[in-house]
């Protein structure tokens, strides 16, 4: 056997082509084994990139409350709704070097238009640190006009330059927000925001602070955490970003789940494998008694015949992982509106997955029948 | 020391099958020495290819001694015995036994194949026995005697010191027999130790020896035909 190829190769290869069909239909179940694995992993990422590609913005923030208590349900804890002058500015000496934004909010008559309705309204020192706005100007300070929640500027048609009345004052729309995420600790989707102090309620609901990054925000919660709650539970600190990496994890979970889900049907495609190879070296008795012999060594036999269920497995593997890019593609394609994010790393870490996964198992399913083969005694063979 | 290349002392095979036992040789002594074809014949079931297959180290006698080469081979473990087999013995099949999916060149090039390969060996013996034409030809596309004289140059590969033939003609029509029996005595002239069971008479013709073997045991040794 002098060709390029080493005689596991080669022959490994000639018997695999020797039943064409069979063959094929091993390395099918592979294949839909890894495109299951991959395409379900990559679906499951995908959507965590969706979420963070909307959540990101918040995870800097924190969100300080008024304690609700011990029990959670607002029972037994402090009474006081409302945070003090006192309080926030302790969270302001507790996070320097953040932008603090104290939060009032009410509850409003709007009118606009013919329509009318109650909304809540929120009352912010600095709108642009918080918000970005899809229409109109975010003013550093805002002294004047409202801003409109982007679900309630669609529900009313409103738009920027026009007038609103809010509890029977005439305010000008200056803007229109973009649609907040839901993890954030302010979410005005379908209420206003006003300038400050033009709000009946005084105190204020909520602080926000902004950090300059997931990390730092994490100390500073804490810090806000020590200096307030020094003595009693005064205030709640949320970081959104507890809240977004309680939500990847659920995500994690369904992706982990879905995986799960999709190994099962390479688990058979491997006991297609373990059944073809079964097949394939029963019919090949006396050959493989043969090569026994004339002297070839057990661990060669069975070198023969790993190497083909292995081959199984990269084949159907390669080609389940061509078809998996292709709907990784499409699916990125029409969630995230680009198809190369299939790329991405976290997506080749499944395709990576579902191929060695498919060579694995191709492995382990072509073992035992190598073992049998390869062990049984060449007079034994050969009496067929 | 002994001439003999291959060679069975004593040899007992018994076979357990519950609690009945059958005996299939029954104290054969035996030997080949290097150059010499020898016959070994016999009615069916007479124990002809389980004493062939002890003495090519395919399977284990149950008393007596195997020797190869002169150096004692009955206790060796199985990886020995393969080595064994690969270093110094050749093997010819009745069903020829090619694997169908190599060329003729590659099923000569099997034995030495795992091993570094035969450098170039293989196509010389297919065209010492007349089938340099053949070479990249698959058994498929190949008569009975070429594919057995594919097996021949098969086991010639590793250059052994006894070839083992069971029924090497049992296969072939007389013209081909002829030729594939020119072809065994020939390789027999260059030095190789033949034994070959069968019931093919015929093979008496290019034997140097002949042995009878009648249930386990050697009955008659000599020329058949004197």
């Amino acid at each position: 056997m002098t060709r390029k190829l080493s005689p596991a190769v080669l022959m490994a290869c000639r018997n695999l082509l020797r039943n064409r069909i069979r063959s094929a239909l091993a390395c099918f179940g592979i294949v839909i084994g890894v495109i299951a694995i991959a395409s379900l992993g990559i679906l499951g990422f995908t959507l965590q990139a969706g979420f963070m590609e909307n959540m990101g913005d918040v995870a800097n923030q924190i969100e300080v409350t008024p304690a609700t208590g011990g029990d959670g349900m607002g029972f037994g804890g402090a009474t006081d709704d409302t945070l003090s002058e006192r309080e926030v500015r302790d969270v302001r000496q507790s996070a320097v070097g953040a932008s603090v934004v104290p939060v009032r909010q009410d509850t409003v008559d709007i009118e606009y238009g013919d329509m009318s309705t109650t909304r809540t309204a929120y009352s912010v020192s600095e709108p642009n640190v918080l918000f970005e706005a899809e229409d109109g100007r975010l003013p550093a300070q805002m002294s004047s006009g409202v801003l409109v929640g982007n679900t309630l500027a669609d529900t009313m048609d409103a738009n920027v330059g026009s007038t609103m009345t809010v509890d029977g004052d005439s305010y000008r729309v200056v803007g229109v927000l973009e649609e907040v995420p839901w993890t954030a600790p302010v979410n005005p989707n379908f209420g206003i925001v006003v300038p400050e102090n033009e709000l009946r309620d005084e105190e204020y609901s909520s602080v926000v602070v902004e950090e300059r990054s997931a990390d730092s925000a994490e100390a500073t919660a804490e810090r806000i955490d020590e200096t307030l709650n020094r003595r009693d539970d005064v205030v709640d600190v949320q970081e959104s970003s507890d809240l977004i990496e309680n939500i990847q994890e659920q995500q994690r979970l369904l992706t982990m789940f879905l995986i799960a889900v999709g190994s099962i049907s390479l688990f058979v495609a491997g006991v297609s494998i373990l059944n073809v190879m079964l097949m394939s070296t029963v019919e090949r008795r006396e050959e493989i008694g043969v090569l026994r012999a004339v002297g070839v060594r057990r661990t060669s036999v069975m070198k023969v015949l790993l190497t083909e269920s292995v081959l199984l497995g990269i084949v159907g593997g390669a080609v389940g992982l061509v078809l998996s890019v292709g709907i990784g593609a499409v699916i990125n394609h029409f969630m995230l509106g680009d198809a190369f994010l299939v790329f991405q790393p976290g997506n080749v870490r499944y395709l990576a997955t579902a191929m060695g996964f498919a060579v694995g198992i191709s492995l382990v399913s072509g073992a035992y029948p190598a073992w049998k083969a390869a062990n049984e005694k060449p007079v034994e063979a050969l009496r067929g | 020391m002994s001439r003999k290349v291959a060679e069975l002392e004593g040899v007992v095979k018994r076979y357990e099958s519950g609690e009945d036992e059958l005996t299939v040789l029954s104290g054969v002594d035996f030997g080949v020495e290097r150059g010499e074809f020898v016959t070994v014949m016999g009615p069916s079931g007479c124990g002809k290819t389980t004493m062939l297959n002890i003495l090519g180290l395919l399977d284990e006698p149950t008393e007596g001694t195997v020797r190869l080469d002169g150096k004692d081979a009955t206790d060796l473990t199985e990886k020995e015995r393969t080595l064994a087999r690969r270093e110094s013995i050749g093997f010819v099949f009745q069903d020829f036994y090619l694997i169908p999916t190599l060329t003729a060149e590659e099923n000569v090039d099997v034995p030495t194949a795992f091993s570094g390969g035969s450098g170039g060996r293989a196509r010389e013996l297919l065209e010492t026995v007349g089938l340099g034409d053949r070479v990249d030809h698959y058994p498929d596309e190949l008569s009975g005697g070429q594919k057995q004289r594919v097996a021949l140059a098969r086991s010639l590969v590793n250059s052994p010191g006894v070839l083992l033939a069971d029924e090497p003609t049992g296969n072939l029509d007389k013209e081909t027999s002829d030729s594939v029996l020119d072809e065994i005595r020939r390789i027999c002239d260059d030095g190789v130790g033949v034994v070959a069971v069968t019931h093919d008479e015929k093979l008496t013709e290019y034997s140097d020896r002949d042995v009878r073997l009648d249930e386990g045991e050697v009955r008659r040794t000599g020329k058949v035909t004197e």
